[in-house]
């Protein structure tokens, strides 16, 4: 927590004589601990108003005696109200709580900007809640280095520098989101709700949660339970104009005044959308609809506490039917159309048909931490749920059937052990395992199988004055046993034993106040998952052939990647740049093989073979910040990546394109009734991928990638108060100008063009009670 | 203390769920997929009921499809009738009757091309009179050997919008079958 204003107010005092008392006080935030630093002390009638200094302390000298009414407001927490006699001189203690989205709140004086440095960004505050009502991919796309894979404009999932699916670990509140993330059109089952922080790690902190994070981990934070005897609700809406999607959130926290050691959460999220419109067209059947909740329960004791969270996730998503594909020649007929066949455009309905997914989830953890001493014990037990449906077009109208029917349930078990702070060193020891088992119904494009790993890491952390270094090491061994069971009855069984190991190290250098640098080297191997080893079958989507290999060996990666941050003095100034190079060799990736098509009776399919070679993929993500004025803040954020076949001498198939974003934002002096008043407007250019792979070797894609495109988005928000609610209005257009493009990385491209214009309007409304 | 027992009920229902342990192994079933192809030809005016496949008993993959060479006799007239097939699943289903259920959003396709002597007419139609093509009349000429395109398109829009005019090739429908890549039925006529 950076920053808090706390407001003294002086109430009803009744004026003695004595005026010449010490009224002092110490602020923290109550979740985290920490001091708040720069807090603002007001004293109102007459005004004082006061800092806190580094020790989040603060001091008035010559205050009269009488009853006050204090309220402490912070940006990022809840006001908190107490009502005090001074007599004499007096001493407080305040612990703030996080308000239930430590979002939104702009300061018009600190930099908007980057935050972020080295390997660890993160989405918190303002820009997740611009966020809201969009998917968990589109939120972390926000993030300078991460972009999206899409499959229309509903179905979404993250690339952190060119790499992503089984790639990148996703932990959803701590336990390791296991579900079938895979396929490319498979988005992590989450609701972006839940979190109150989307956190991007690279290095050392990766080791606890796998050996095979190659392109990183993402952290899907809620915010911690309440700490302060009270509760507090916040609702949230928003509504996009582009496809009438609407989303309600609610989310509910208590702690009881009778047993403060008993704390909980309910929430839930409710979100519909019709068919997407592009700029010329509509298109049918690309509607959503999502229903998430979440419960959380925690006690909290000095030396002990525990937590318990349920979590349910269930989303519906339409899929265009103009993209469902017979064969290659119907693909290269639609491909060579400008746009879909009119009967799969115009219809504006909430109604889903055929083709579509129905994909469930459900997560239940229990973690709890047990301190003695300067020890601490976490033991942390998942079980995850995963359902996915997939519906595809049928010739009978009665077939209610799913055409591919996946179910996966996966338990973990996570014990480490923090051991206490000596001479420097701080870290972490920790052992975890994981069961899983998957079973497939209707058409196969993966196995039954069970699967069962055992891991173990260490990690120690060292820091010193102006350094800080960091190594981890960590070994995982899985087993994988799958079974296919033919339509004739025959079986075939492979089974499959793969040890990995991985470490990092990582520095950081802190060469003054506003200059750090950062390097870190990280290895990681990466088994191959079930569908690389052993997919067979057409891709719809895409009118291939899929065919896995049972060879196929761990990738492995050695990335290494540097970090320099500067600021300026006065803070007007800030840029960050991440370089980095990640040298994978057995890279796994489908290299289409266009000589060998599979015949079928609906015609041929090109065949796509998991294949392993050796990649080089390099890059930068270079942010600043610029303070134009005391309220105009330009911010840009460039990205670029060049991703290498080094064995072929080529380039990579389907890899983000550069892109670079420019955003001026205005802020408004708080008013009597509103605060926190921004308006930003952002230019994102997307330039044309070039760099593809040759077709000396035959064909490797049926379309050239899609020109650039540029965009203009808009945002603006404003918290406006009615008495003691605070109501924050958000306004934000996206793609201004309604223009006409396809994305490289959405695999529509090849049918039909992006979404157009979407205005949308969002409102939270918080609500906040702390008991007396 | 409402909102506590709900939360409680609600979570002791999700423990529930989520301890309930699917191992089972499921049926495979594809059942959409087309394996075989038949074209069963009645000759008019009597005479041997000819039949000709075009058969991927394993589906997509696996072994490759088979496509026999059709043999008809010169002059004469034949009552075409298309019946498909899914062998993959057991009792083997024969999708022609769903197609014959849903005959406005499916329609074959009878390309002759050079050098076959045969005449393709009187395709059966949907209720808004469009072809469909389950049934035919083939006319034979004289001896000779050539090719014949078959395709099954399906129309997947809701309504299916399938017009007369619509070309093989048309971005209103999909691929179900289509004889193209394999090279075609040789019609012999002999």
């Amino acid at each position: 927590m950076l920053c808090a204003t706390l407001l003294l107010l002086l109430n009803g005092s009744s004026f003695s004589q004595v005026c010449s008392l010490n009224l002092s006080g110490h602020v923290v935030d109550s979740d985290t601990g920490e001091k708040l630093v720069n807090a603002t002390v007001t004293l109102l009638e007459p005004d004082r108003i006061i800092i806190t200094n580094e020790n989040g302390d603060f001091a008035f000298d010559n205050v009269c005696a009488g009853n006050y009414t204090i309220v402490i407001t912070h940006i990022s927490c809840d006001t908190v109200v107490r009502k005090i006699t001074l007599s004499k001189r007096l001493h407080l203690d305040f612990s703030l709580p996080h308000s239930l989205n430590t979002l939104g709140t702009v300061t018009v004086t600190g930099l908007r900007g980057i935050q972020n440095t080295g390997f660890k960004k993160e989405l918190s505050g303002k820009a997740l809640e611009e966020t809201k009502g969009l998917t968990l991919a589109e939120a972390l796309s926000k993030i300078n280095g991460v972009t999206m894979l899409q499959t229309g404009s509903t179905i979404s999932k993250p690339v952190i520098h060119g790499l992503h699916s089984s790639r990148i670990l996703i932990i959803n509140n701590g336990v390791r989101q296991e579900g079938q993330q895979w396929g490319n059109e498979h988005a992590p089952e989450i609701d972006p709700f839940i979190a109150d922080k989307l956190i991007v790690i690279k290095g050392v902190d990766e080791l606890k949660y796998g050996s095979d994070a190659i392109a990183g981990v993402i952290l899907v934070e809620p915010k911690p339970l309440r700490n302060t005897p009270g509760y507090a609700a916040e609702f949230n809406s928003a509504y996009f104009t582009n496809n009438r999607q609407y989303v309600v959130s609610g989310v509910w926290d208590q702690q009881l005044n009778r047993l403060p050691a008993l704390r909980y959460r309910i929430q839930g999220t409710f979100k519909k959308g019709a068919n997407a419109s592009t700029p010329n067209y509509r298109l049918n059947n690309t509607g959503n609809e999502e229903k998430n909740f979440s419960i959380t329960l925690g006690w909290k004791k000095e030396k002990f506490n525990t937590e318990l969270f349920y979590s349910y996730f269930d989303v519906k998503v339409g899929i265009f039917n103009g993209s469902h594909i017979g064969n290659l020649t119907d693909l290269q007929n639609a491909i060579a159309a400008e746009k879909p066949d009119d009967v799969f455009l115009g219809e504006n309905t909430y109604k889903i048909r055929r083709p579509y997914q129905d994909v469930s989830h459900q997560l239940l953890k229990l973690k709890s931490t047990i301190i003695k001493g300067e020890h601490k014990l976490n033991v942390l037990l998942g079980g995850q749920f995963n359902n996915r449906k997939e519906y595809d077009v049928v010739r009978s109208s009665s077939n209610t059937r799913p055409q591919l029917d996946l179910s996966i349930y996966t338990f973990s078990e996570d014990i480490n052990w923090e051991h206490p702070k000596r001479k420097n060193f701080n870290g972490v020891a920790g052992i975890s395992m994981m069961q899983q088992g998957n079973t497939y119904g209707g058409r196969y494009f993966i196995p039954n199988y069970f699967a069962y790993s055992f891991g173990g890491y260490f990690i120690e952390k060292w820091s010193m004055h102006k350094w800080e270094l960091q190594a981890g090491i960590r070994y995982d061994n899985k087993t994988i046993n799958t079974t296919r069971l033919r339509f004739n009855s025959s079986i075939i069984n492979y089974d499959f034993n793969f040890s990995t190991v991985a470490s990092s190290f990582n520095t950081i250098y802190k060469a003054t106040e506003l200059l750090k640098l950062n390097l870190n080297i990280s290895l990681a191997n990466r088994a191959p998952y079930v569908n690389e080893l052993l997919s067979d079958g057409i891709h719809h989507g895409t009118a291939t052939y899929e065919k896995g290999d049972i060879t196929l060996k761990p990738e492995k990666s050695t990335n290494i990647s540097g970090g320099v941050n500067f600021q300026n003095k006065q803070k007007t100034f800030q840029i960050d740049l991440l370089l980095y190079v990640n040298s994978i060799s057995d890279f796994i990736y489908q290299q289409p093989r266009p000589l060998n098509p599979v015949l079928t009776i609906a015609g041929a399919f090109p065949l796509i073979e998991y294949r392993q070679t050796n990649a080089l993929l390099s890059g930068f993500d270079l942010s600043s910040s610029v303070k134009l004025l005391s309220n105009m803040e330009w911010q840009s954020k460039l990205s670029v990546l060049n991703a290498r076949n080094t064995s072929l001498n080529d380039w990579l198939i389907l890899m983000p394109a550069n892109r670079l974003s420019n955003e001026v934002s205005f802020s408004f002096k708080n008013g009597k009734t509103n605060s926190n008043s921004y308006i930003a407007v952002e230019l994102l250019n997307v330039m044309q991928q070039k760099n593809i792979p040759g077709e000396t070797n035959g064909k490797q894609d049926y379309k050239a990638p899609p020109g650039a495109y540029n965009l203009i988005n808009l945002n603006a928000s404003s918290a406006l108060s009615f008495g003691k609610t605070k109501i924050t209005i958000g306004i934000a257009i996206r793609n201004v100008l309604n223009t006409v493009y396809r994305d490289y990385l959405n695999s529509m491209r090849y049918f039909a063009d992006e979404m157009g214009r979407n205005i949308s309007v969002r409102v939270k409304i918080p609500f906040n009670h702390v008991y007396q | 203390m409402k909102m506590k027992k709900i939360a409680l009920s609600v979570l002791m229902a999700g423990v529930l769920i989520t301890s309930c342990k699917k191992d089972k192994m499921k049926e495979p079933n594809e059942e959409e997929v087309i394996t075989t192809m038949i074209v069963k030809l009645t000759p008019v005016g009597g005479g041997a009921v000819l039949q000709y496949s075009f058969d991927d008993p394993d589906g997509p993959g696996g072994t490759a499809a088979i496509i026999q060479e059709i043999v008809l006799a010169p002059s004469r007239s034949y009552r075409a009738e298309v019946i498909l097939l899914n062998k993959t699943v057991s009792p083997v289903d024969t999708i022609s009757n769903e197609v014959a259920k849903e005959k406005d959003s499916h329609r074959f396709y009878y390309e002759v091309q050079a050098g076959a002597n045969v005449t393709v007419s009187n395709l059966d139609a949907d209720a808004n009179g469009v072809p469909v093509g389950l049934t035919s009349t083939w006319a034979t000429g004289t001896i000779s050997t050539g090719k014949m395109q078959i395709t099954l398109r399906h129309y997947p829009a809701v309504p299916p919008n399938k017009a007369v005019a619509d070309l093989v090739t048309s971005t209103k429908s999909g691929t179900d079958i289509s004889t193209v890549d394999i090279g075609g039925f040789t019609i012999k006529i002999q």
